[in-house]
């Protein structure tokens, strides 16, 4: 293809500015996600046909800044220096102006082909602040396009923009800090790039004086001439401000941004609080947002359950007819039920993606979409500290409760690896949608409603304890929560569906082959026979240690594909579902906490091996089965002795 | 007791109260980190919430809000106004 005719775009900015909806908008169809080389960081990319021109898109994750605090940062400026887009177009949320702005000074300072959108200008004005975008782009040197990004407003113009900056090339404006700092800059900068580095001079001194870890290490390394010099300038610069040299640049860039906020933006503030803040008095509010979010997040899995159980059994029916069609149709020779296991595979994953994780996905969406979910971690953050995650962990677990999957998936919002492996584990431990079935359809059902919660409680003791235990273990500091809250905005469909696809989807890709392998695999050790010799091998297991029927053995086994295997399974071998009349009261509740807690699903621990490694994920399902057949032998003998 | 003027911990501040960032006493990264934030010395920071149980801190900086862990908060030392 034409290279003139083919334009990289680059979309940079903080979270919660719209910069999924923008990229949303201009990629739709045409997006394919794949991560950043040797990180476990989605990547982002799509094309857009435009004007005769093949553009195409990449979103940047979003960030703070340009410092080498955390990973995505790093990717995000080596990618900006090293790729050279076209242009970078930096996404600002009209409605934290001066936040925002700060990374708008830092993209500046890489002196790449940069263009403003400033997004949400229709939440602004709500707030009452008016941009003035004409002096907003003379101050900055930089195009700037006002969009509404949830509505598609602008985002014409702001490809019209991307093209004129193709088309008649683009000068970036240079912005000049304080003297200290300018004069600190100039004596440092000249031929600094000579030193190997992609990086403009100007640029590279910049960060010198922020005390940057990885230029700072690569500067002295090849130009150690310039460690003394580069010294003597921050100690200036420290002597006259009193604090760290890097404080002074970051400094020098609020000061900035809160200026032109001052020049460009007029707040007309408003005489009564806005409906967000007096939604926040009750949301937030150190007692009764606890009753809120319990109405609101019980609410939501109350409805979803009951709609998922009740979609769910009607699935089941056809597909169970389906079968029959297929034994009658097709055979039942081995062959035949090999086949119609792989189907299995994929009708067991309609069944738990349709009834279960879509309305699940869409719900947290929506919470997510308002700003509830921000709020969550609020609350949440206090308790979540004391078993070594933040605030932010919390929703990972809500994503659990409905299906371990996606919650280990999301723990990608959590900063450091060790978060995020620390509330990975944790997720694998909170009872997914499939246990649900198996605690209220075997325990609730036949022992008590009341025994089905103490279940629920256990679980959470058992995450506690093991939070409490796994944030000793692990290396390395507790990450502190910093998380901007958004104002509640009214939800936008299209955003809501965009998003519970690529979630969904993403569940599909990583659930179904495996699922559909381990199936087989299951069903043709069933055909062959094998069975009754592993149910009778796993005895001194099943009926000495937890006291249950030798038939359990199979079922676990079954269960590692799905959990409410089991109890399909167990109604299979019994031709009944009568549970009571084979397993005492006793049993269930030892069966159910097996189940709990015995291994994640081998669709979970597929995630865990793709995210963590194959190591960690083994050692997880390793210790995640001795500890399960330990406690619910232990809960087995207590309840026996208390004469249950 | 809130004597203005005086220099003490965010989290010492009630709801609704402002002061201005002194200083910000932590590892580098951290102060770092809030300064790119806009929260160096110098700034202007209002506690908008506080938590149970010495739970984390919601403030208000430079028209932005933002939630605070409690270990971090307690880092920024502010004069209250």
């Amino acid at each position: 293809m034409n290279d003139n005719k083919r334009i990289n775009v680059v979309l940079a900015g903080q979270g919660n500015t719209g910069k999924t909806s923008i990229f949303n908008y201009y990629t739709g169809s045409h997006q394919h996600t794949g991560n950043w080389a040797g990180k476990t960081i989605e990547k982002l990319e799509g094309t857009l046909y435009y004007k005769g021109y093949t553009i195409d898109v990449l979103d940047l994750p979003g960030i703070y800044s340009l410092t080498t605090l955390s990973v995505e940062e790093l990717i995000a400026r080596e990618y900006i220096i090293k790729h050279k887009p076209d242009v970078v177009i930096n996404i600002v949320d009209s409605t934290n102006l001066e936040r925002n702005l700060i990374f708008t000074l830092q993209l500046l300072e890489l002196e790449c082909p940069l263009i403003i959108a400033l997004n949400m200008v229709d939440l602004a004005r709500k707030k009452g602040v008016e941009i003035d975008t004409g002096k907003l782009q003379k101050k900055l040197n930089t195009p700037v396009v006002p969009t509404i990004a949830s509505r598609g407003t602008g985002l014409t113009e702001l490809m019209d923009k991307v093209i004129e900056i193709k088309e008649n090339g683009h000068h970036p404006g240079v912005i000049r800090y304080g003297r200290e700092i300018e004069n600190a800059v100039d004596e440092l900068s000249p031929g600094l790039n000579t030193a190997g580095l992609l990086y403009p001079d100007r640029w590279i001194a910049i960060k010198l004086l922020e005390k940057d870890s990885e230029i700072t290490k690569s500067i002295r390394e090849t130009r150690p001439d310039l460690t003394e010099k580069k010294k003597t300038l921050a100690n200036r610069l420290e002597e006259i401000h009193g604090h760290d040299s890097s404080l002074v640049i970051s400094d020098e860039r609020s000061h900035y941004a809160s200026q032109i906020v001052r020049e460009t933006a007029t707040i007309t503030p408003h005489q009564k609080p806005s409906f967000s803040d007096r939604l926040d008095i009750i949301t937030t509010h150190k007692f009764t947002g606890y009753f809120v979010m319990i109405f609101i997040v019980g609410g939501m899995f109350l409805s979803v359950f009951k709609l998922g159980n009740w979609l769910s059994s009607v699935l089941e029916t056809v597909f169970t007819s389906w079968h029959e069609w297929w034994n009658i149709n097709v055979g039942e020779s081995f062959l035949a039920a090999l086949s119609w296991s792989a189907i299995e595979g994929v009708l067991a994953l309609v069944e738990i993606a349709l009834p279960y994780i879509l309305p699940f996905y869409i719900l947290l969406y929506v919470l997510e979409e308002w700003g509830y979910i921000a709020r969550i971690s609020f609350l949440m953050d206090n308790l979540m500290h004391k078993i070594g995650i933040h605030g932010k962990g919390c929703i990972s677990f809500i994503i659990g409760l409905g299906c371990n999957v996606p919650g280990c998936l999301s723990c990608r919002i959590m900063e450091s690896k060790r978060e995020r492996f620390l509330t990975a584990v944790l997720v694998t431990l909170v009872p997914c949608s499939a246990v649900s079935v198996i605690v209220f359809g075997l325990v609730g059902k036949y022992v008590g409603i009341i025994w089905a919660m103490g279940l629920y409680l256990f679980a959470m003791i058992v995450i506690f304890a093991a939070g409490k235990i796994l944030s000793k273990l692990l290396p390395g500091e507790p990450v502190e929560l910093i998380m901007p809250m958004p104002d509640y905005k009214t939800p936008r469909l299209k955003t809501i569906l965009y998003q519970t696809w690529d979630a969904l989807k993403e569940f599909i890709y990583i659930a179904a082959p495996i699922v559909i392998i381990a199936g087989v695999v299951i069903q043709a050790i069933n055909l062959i026979g094998w069975m009754p010799a592993i149910s009778s091998f796993l005895s001194p297991l099943t009926v000495n240690w937890l006291g249950l029927p030798a038939i359990t053995g199979i079922l676990l086994i079954f269960g590692i594909l799905r959990k409410e295997l089991i109890l399909v399974m167990l109604a299979a071998y019994l031709g009944t579902t009568e549970f009571a009349e084979v397993l005492s009261p006793v049993q269930m509740i030892t069966l159910a906490v097996v189940s709990m807690f015995y291994v994640p699903c081998i669709a979970t621990v597929s995630v865990l091996w793709k995210e963590y490694g194959w190591k960690r994920a083994l050692a997880v399902t390793v210790i995640e089965i001795l500890f399960a057949i330990l406690l619910a032998g232990l809960v087995y003998r207590l309840l026996t002795l208390f004469g249950m | 007791m809130n004597i203005p003027g005086k220099s003490r911990s965010l989290t010492e501040l009630q709801e609704g109260q402002s002061g201005i960032v002194q200083s910000l006493n932590g590892g580098r990264n951290l102060t770092k980190r809030l300064a790119d934030l806009g929260m160096g010395p110098g700034t202007r920071i209002r506690v908008l919430r506080t938590s149970l149980f010495a739970g984390p801190v919601q403030v208000e900086v430079s028209g932005s809000k933002l939630v605070l862990g409690r270990g971090l908060a307690s880092k920024i030392l502010v004069e209250t106004i």
